[in-house]
């Protein structure tokens, strides 16, 4: 049987190879050239990013219209996202109504009618720290496990076994992830306007004396239907920006155990400016 | 070569420098080629290109007539079903049981028209195949397996969708002696039962030599040496009786 086309003489790879070095050798640079191409290539790379992040929702929309999206892995996600949050979703917004109650106690005291506290704990939880707080929660508890889990995989060449056996990472671990995280965050955001809220009025009443009554009063001041829209926009928001991002940084994880420890610190920067800058968005956009 | 199962075409691949430098070889139906040389030599690379894993810079690679590099994302996903892949490590998902693990070979199809009992009885057949008893490991999780078990369960699952290619890289490396031989076995008995054609990365030629017709050695990204098993005994190629050898040439330069 005829072997290859041609067959080398030993030691003809090496002049092979120092022809492709050679061919890929770079020629010196002045410096305004090196800082231009230096600024090319982080453009060229956030634009990967970005490339890879819209792949990720567009194959993520397709496998959502057909249909195809594993049942039992976006139920596990749920459960683990959703249910397993709560907890410290409830912890954060009791704090976050306790410390706003407390705080704006202090400086109404004496100056206005403690009625208004009310209005200000409702506001701050409900417009802020609910969605806010929350995603910055599940930042960690969440969106860090995600990169990780998928870095790992990556590294470890499970991504790699799952497109030999002709399946689609995107199918079976990145679409859970994102549904999951769209349905799951409204809700623990809804929850953590709840708790803080009440925290809140609990607190109102400990500290400057106000009752249930005059609380909910004054919260009923300044309140519109579509600030609680407003909450919500945000969370559904958040969950789809965190799951996403985490799913991204974890697939195109690089480097072995090292490689999913930076790419998982990348993550959870990324994530958390996403949500700090979409947050800034918010009120030019759906408060004006 | 009239029946061309696998043709690697002029392969260049490089990443902070390159690792396949024009790569030429084509395998034929039903053969079982081992592919050798030093670690980093490009050669799971060259493995990978076959179903896409990594996309080679320039040439292509043409699997039973479909180029991989112009394969769209169904055509793609229809050539991997054709071949089996067992990965170095294994490479099972840490968060399914053997059971499942095994069953991922099987497309959801193939896995719905089968029914539970059918499933089980190919799971169970591909696992009794590898030399695994699988009333003591189905309901294992990976993290409870031994590496030589791992990788058992890595070639069952390649192998339990019957494919038409199957690509090993470092199929017995971690396994005992025994066996390593029980895979050499497999691979040899796929290879001649059901017309199989395997390529094998591996650094075990001893082992690997008497189940393949014939051998490719790649030296920096290039194939030195291409030939049946018989004429790589022969071989004069220093670099070739090294291997074969265990001996380390006088002439440094052709381990750099």
């Amino acid at each position: 049987m005829q072997t290859s086309r041609e067959e080398p003489a030993p030691g003809a790879g090496t002049a092979v190879l120092e022809k492709a070095r050679q061919r890929r050798a770079p020629r010196p640079h002045s410096w305004p050239e090196r800082r231009l191409a230096s600024a090319g290539r982080s453009a060229e790379r956030l634009l990967e990013h970005a490339g890879g992040m819209a792949t990720l929702v567009w194959r993520t929309l397709v496998y959502l219209f057909t249909g195809r999206i594993p049942f039992r892995e976006f139920a596990n996600q749920v459960y683990w996202m959703g249910v397993g949050s709560i907890p410290i979703v409830m912890v954060t917004g009791s704090l976050a109504g306790v410390v706003t109650s407390q705080q704006g106690g202090y400086q109404f005291t004496g100056n206005m009618p403690l009625e208004y506290l009310g209005s200000v704990v409702a506001s701050s939880i409900i417009l802020e720290l609910g969605p806010v707080l929350t995603a910055v929660v599940l930042i960690g508890r969440v969106g860090a496990r995600i990169t990780a889990e998928l870095g790992t995989m990556r590294v470890s060449e499970q991504i790699d076994a799952l497109y030999s056996l002709g399946r689609d990472p995107v199918r079976t671990l990145v679409a859970p992830r994102i549904v999951a995280g769209i349905i799951s965050v409204p809700i623990l955001v809804a929850i953590a306007n709840l708790v803080g809220l009440y925290a809140g009025m609990m607190a109102a009443q400990f500290t400057v004396g106000l009752g249930r009554q005059s609380f909910f009063y004054g919260a009923s001041l300044f309140w519109h239907d579509w600030d609680m829209f407003y909450s919500l926009s945000k969370a559904l928001a958040f969950g789809f920006v965190i799951p996403l991002v985490a799913c991204h940084m974890g697939l195109a994880t690089r480097g072995g155990a090292e490689g999913v420890g930076r790419y998982t610190t990348a993550a959870v920067v990324t994530m958390t400016l996403g949500v700090l800058i979409l947050d800034a968005l918010f009120p030019p956009l759906l408060l004006n | 070569m009239n029946d061309v199962m696998v043709d690697y075409r002029d392969l260049y691949k490089s990443f902070d420098h390159p690792v396949l430098a024009g790569v030429d070889l084509a395998v034929g139906r039903g053969e079982t080629l081992s592919v050798v040389g030093h670690s980093g030599t490009g050669k799971s690379v060259l493995l990978k290109t076959t179903i896409g894993l990594i996309m080679p810079d320039e040439g292509d690679v043409v699997v039973d007539g479909q180029s991989v590099c112009s394969a769209t994302r169904q055509q793609m996903q229809a050539l991997r079903r054709k071949v089996g892949y067992v990965f170095q490590n294994a490479a099972l998902f840490d968060s399914m049981t053997v059971f499942e693990n095994v069953a991922q070979g099987l497309s959801d199809e193939e896995q719905r028209g089968l029914g539970g009992k059918g499933l089980m009885a190919r799971v169970v057949e591909a696992l009794e195949l590898v030399n695994l008893e699988p009333r003591k490991v189905l309901a294992k999780l990976p993290s409870q397996l031994s590496g030589g078990m791992r990788k058992r369960v890595g070639i069952a699952r390649a192998i339990i969708g019957r494919p038409q290619i199957l690509l090993y890289d470092e199929p017995v490396t971690g396994l005992d002696p025994v066996n390593g031989t029980v895979v050499h076995r497999l691979i040899a008995r796929l290879g001649a039962e059901l017309g199989v054609t395997s390529i094998i990365v591996t650094h075990d030629i001893e082992g690997t030599l008497p189940i393949s017709d014939r051998v490719a050695m790649l030296d920096h990204g290039f194939i030195r040496f291409v030939g049946t098993a018989d004429e790589f005994r022969d071989s004069d190629d220093p670099l070739v009786r090294a291997f074969l050898e265990r001996d380390v040439p006088d002439n440094d330069e052709l381990l750099v």
